[in-house]
């Protein structure tokens, strides 16, 4: 009895870890060795080439330079917008919160190409909020001092500053009002209370949230792609040489993506983890002049909050959505400037290009995608979450899940078409199959995370022990209370990783062949200047996850 | 320092109502006790002095300013909440001086108040521990040091005691009320535990569903307590009879009970009022059984049950009017289970006798 259910376990938890390990792991382990097992012909192009010497390093730096301006400027307005807003969500009530907090997080789960698709039209001239205010922001403006597309840090800012309102959110309820009210009592004004209390407290979950932010900044490549003008990010690059069969930088590149990650997580992820303990880093002598300043500030700090709060959500979030609509209105039958017919919606859709054709088959595509998808990981997430949960190197486990969650998309491409595709492995050629495989990589730990959450918040592990002290074995155990008390918590991490999978573009990119999905549809729709196609299909995505995330809500609820 | 006046104050929470109609007058200097049942209001009420939540409707006056509008940080209140809630990211030092640093002061200023305040309260603990280094019972200390760091004027408690241990939280009490008398502070302190309000508060406030039953000092509260509720929630335990009055001479009157016992006692109720006699187990005096029963307020009983207190024991005693609890000193006399006594009525209050029924008013809710 005894000897089964050992068996039992150690049966479970290897099945766990090796599906975990081909499935999630390896690709991006794979690109990491990549560099040295092929480290003679990355020499030779990159660094010494015959005919261009190293002029391939070089762009690599550039490339790396403009992304590393670029995510940190980005997370730097994510910072100010951010934690304000946070703020609000966590400490204010006001009648619409629910609302303004589903309306923050939804840049996390609309299709990345579409929604850049949007922003582009609401903030270019020709469209959006410029015409209407009459100033002009081209693809190639760029922000003085840090040199980097304005445009694009528009699109970084929006996609990654919902990743530090939920960190700060989150743990902003969860130290509660108490300290706060303390403070006051004390006889602190709201500001320094902010700074000597309420940041401290909230630092490590702020620094989670940024490095969050930050990693994917650095890997963003759908809404970049389509916004980029002449302007080449790392991750562009990536896909752009992979198309151009330059392999050698490319994984390089990639892999420089994905170490550069790396080494900013881990370190942050251990210190937020560790102490909570504030060293005084300002001296007593400059602190008591400090106070006497913030107790002169004036107290309209509060307004000034809630106006960056409305501003961001408004601009960042609703604006594009809502300009993408109007342009649907407008182009509706004709080019609204030129009364031209052909510029239309309608004759784009069903004239001679029959674009109605092509977006309802890659619409179809994407569908099959993301339900297989879903559906493997789903799977592959029920069999890891008791393992994880219950094993002593669970937790390492769980830290590793969340590099795919970090990795720029674009080099997680890259991997997947060196590990499995003809020159790799030569299992699965770039296609359908190469598609679901990739999304399965990010939909895991999305759904482990769901999973896990709840695992723990129904104090299941108390449950299991019990009935396995009445004899059942690991699998009845996991059948029988583990899967059904933790299915609404895997149902609506599956449902997230469905919409992610919607509208990942930056991967499947490089590993679609001659498939596309209705994300990279758009990417070739705005490159060939369709642009009323472009509307219409982004409408269409964008519509469909939002409806994903609704039922997402209410199951939650 | 200041005088506190709480006027008609209304608070609820969704259908609860917290508040219902609360006055209360707390004087310049006076160190005052809350207590009642769980959910009766007695935390809503101390928030709304401290100005942590608005009431919905009524006032409070700082000596006869209004400061209902007026925010937490201009009160001049220091709080000692009862999850103690020390910064935990801070070291001892730096929580006990946040107050005079946050004010602005000079850097010797703060580390006199910081000095001063530590010295008072005697504390020990090394400065650069962190809360989580320190035993409840230490954390408790700082707490209410920080609290006093900010120079208050009025100090207010919500069960500050409450996490301790019985024996420090009863040596720590007598502090709490010297320190507050020593510095003339204006103290509202909330508490569970009628033995510890009655032993330090000047005056003691029973609340009870969200209205102040009763303010008295705490020997008002145990002799004249103003209702049934009160008798039993003072003191713990108390035997109710039910009965009416028979005979009046004046203010005196005779009272008979249910099955014919006749007691001699005070009213102002008329005659022939349906009453509640309500009798405290201390001031039941039992005796051994002569042949005849005589003499006034007599009972006899047989005793059911016997537990043992400590100092005293306590007695349930079977009589015709019902069992009574009784509670004598060890010692004297002593009685067995099964044995025959007389019991002496010494005092007893008299009610009318509740409409809603003997139950619900003595709930504990
Ligand atoms: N923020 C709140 N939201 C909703 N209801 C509340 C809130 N605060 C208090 N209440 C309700 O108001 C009533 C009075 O609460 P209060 O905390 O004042 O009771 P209390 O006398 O302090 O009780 P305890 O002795 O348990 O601390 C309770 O029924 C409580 O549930
Ligand atoms: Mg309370």
């Amino acid at each position: 009895m005894l000897r089964r259910s050992f068996l039992h376990n150690v049966l479970l938890a290897l099945g766990a870890i090796s599906l975990l390990t081909v499935l999630v792991f390896l690709p991006s382990f794979y690109l990491l060795t990549f560099i040295f097992t092929r480290w003679d012909e990355i020499y030779n192009e990159i660094f010494a080439h015959p005919l261009i010497g190293d002029t391939y390093w070089k762009e690599i730096g550039r490339y790396l330079s403009l992304s590393l301006r670029l995510a940190l400027t980005t997370i730097l307005i994510d910072l100010i917008i951010g934690v304000p807003l946070a703020y609000l969500l966590s400490r204010g009530s006001f009648p619409g919160k629910s609302l303004l907090e589903d309306l923050t997080m939804l840049p996390l789960v609309i299709p990345t190409s579409g929604f850049g698709f949007a922003t582009m039209l609401a903030w270019t001239a020709s469209y959006g909020l410029p015409a209407i205010l009459g100033f002009d922001i081209k693809v190639d403006t760029l922000v003085p001092m840090v040199n980097v597309p304005l445009l694009m840090l528009i699109i970084h800012v929006a996609l990654t500053f919902p990743y530090v309102v939920k960190t700060v959110c989150g743990a902003l309820r969860d130290i509660g009002k108490s300290y706060e009210i303390i403070a006051s009592s004390l006889g602190s004004k709201p500001i320094t209370t902010f700074r000597k209390i309420t940041m401290p407290l909230i630092v490590p979950s702020l620094l989670s949230g940024l490095v969050l932010a930050f990693a994917r900044s650095l890997g963003e490549t759908g809404a970049t792609m389509i916004v980029a003008g002449v302007s080449t990010t790392a991750p562009i690059a990536v896909v752009k040489w992979e198309f151009e069969n330059k392999l050698a930088p490319a994984a390089f590149l990639g892999a420089l993506l994905v170490g550069i990650s790396l080494a900013i997580i881990v370190p942050i992820e251990y210190l937020a983890s560790s102490s909570r303990r504030a060293r005084r880093l300002i001296p007593l002598g400059v602190e008591v002049l400090l106070v006497r300043w913030e107790r002169k500030a004036p107290g309209r700090l509060r307004l000034f909050r809630d106006i960056i709060s409305l501003l961001s959500i408004a601009l960042l979030v609703l604006l594009p959505i809502a300009v993408l609509a109007y342009n649907a209105m407008i182009y509706w039958r004709q080019d609204p400037y030129t009364g031209r017919m052909e510029g239309g919606i309608l004759y784009q859709l069903y004239g001679p290009a029959r674009y109605i054709d092509v977006i309802a088959k890659s619409m179809m595509t994407s569908l099959i995608v993301s339900s297989l998808a879903t559906l493997i990981s789903t799977y592959v997430a029920m069999i890891s979450i008791p393992v994880i949960a219950r094993s002593g190197y669970g937790r390492l486990l769980r830290i590793m899940l969340k590099v795919p969650l970090v990795i720029p998309t674009s080099a997680l491409g890259l991997a997947m078409i060196l590990l499995w595709g003809p020159r790799g492995l030569g299992l699965v050629p770039p296609g359908l199959w190469l598609i679901v495989l990739t999304h399965v990589v990010f939909s895991v730990p999305v759904i482990v995370e769901t999973g896990l959450a709840s695992y723990f918040e129904t104090n299941l592990p108390l449950y299991e022990d019990t009935a396995r002290s009445l004899g059942a074995t690991p699998y009845d155990v996991m059948e029988t209370i583990t899967i059904p008390m933790i299915r609404r918590g895997i149902i609506a991490g599956s449902l997230l990783a469905f919409t992610h999978s919607l509208g990942e573009t930056g991967a499947t990119f490089i590993v679609m062949g001659d498939h596309t999905t209705v994300s990279t549809l758009i990417v070739n729709l705005v490159e060939s200047l369709a642009i009323p196609a472009s509307i219409f299909a982004s409408l269409v995505l964008i519509l469909t996850s939002i409806v994903f995330i609704v039922i997402i809500r209410h199951l939650i609820e | 320092m200041p005088d506190i006046k709480v006027v008609d104050v209304y608070k609820r929470f969704g259908r609860i109502v917290a508040l219902d109609g609360v006055n209360l007058h707390v004087r310049d200097g006076e160190y005052v006790c809350i207590i009642g049942p769980s959910g009766s209001g007695k935390s809503t009420l101390l928030k709304i002095i401290a100005g942590i939540i608005q009431p919905d409707r009524g006032d409070v006056f700082f000596d006869d300013v209004r400061v209902t509008d007026l925010p937490l940080e201009e009160r001049g209140i220091g709080m000692v909440m009862q999850d103690i809630l020390l910064f935990p990211h801070m070291n001892l030092w730096d929580n006990v001086t946040f107050s005079p640093l946050t004010r602005g002061y000079n850097r010797e200023i703060i580390v006199n108040i910081g000095n001063e305040v530590m010295n008072l309260l005697k504390i020990r603990a090394d400065k650069k521990a962190y809360p989580s280094e320190l035993s409840r019972g230490e954390q408790q200390m700082i707490a209410l040091a920080r609290a006093l760091a900010s120079r208050p004027r009025v100090l207010l408690l919500d069960e500050p005691l409450a996490s301790l241990d019985a024996h420090a939280a009863r040596a720590l009490r007598y502090e709490l009320r010297r320190m507050v008398k020593e510095l003339g502070l204006t103290a509202i302190h909330v508490t569970h535990n009628q033995e510890e309000a009655l032993s330090i508060a000047d005056r003691v406030v029973v609340m009870r569903k969200g209205k102040i039953e009763q303010v008295g000092t705490p020997l008002e509260l145990y002799l004249m307590p103003k209702t049934p509720f009160v008798s039993r929630f003072i003191g713990g335990e108390a035997n109710f009879l039910e009965g009416h009055v028979a005979q009046k001479y004046g203010n005196k009157a005779v009272i008979e009970l249910r099955n014919g016992t006749r007691l001699c006692t005070y009213t102002h109720l008329p005659q022939g009022s349906h009453v509640l006699v309500a009798v405290r187990p201390e001031h039941i005096v039992l005796m051994k059984k002569t042949k005849e029963i005589h003499g006034e307020n007599m009972l006899e009983g047989t005793i059911e049950d016997k537990n043992f207190l400590g100092a005293c024991i306590r007695y349930v005693v079977k009589t015709k009017e019902g069992s009574l609890i009784v509670r004598m000193r060890r010692g004297v006399i002593s009685f067995r289970i099964g044995e025959d006594v007389a019991l002496r009525l010494d005092k007893v209050v008299i009610f009318e006798y509740p409409k809603e029924g003997l139950l619900k008013a003595i709930a504990y809710e």
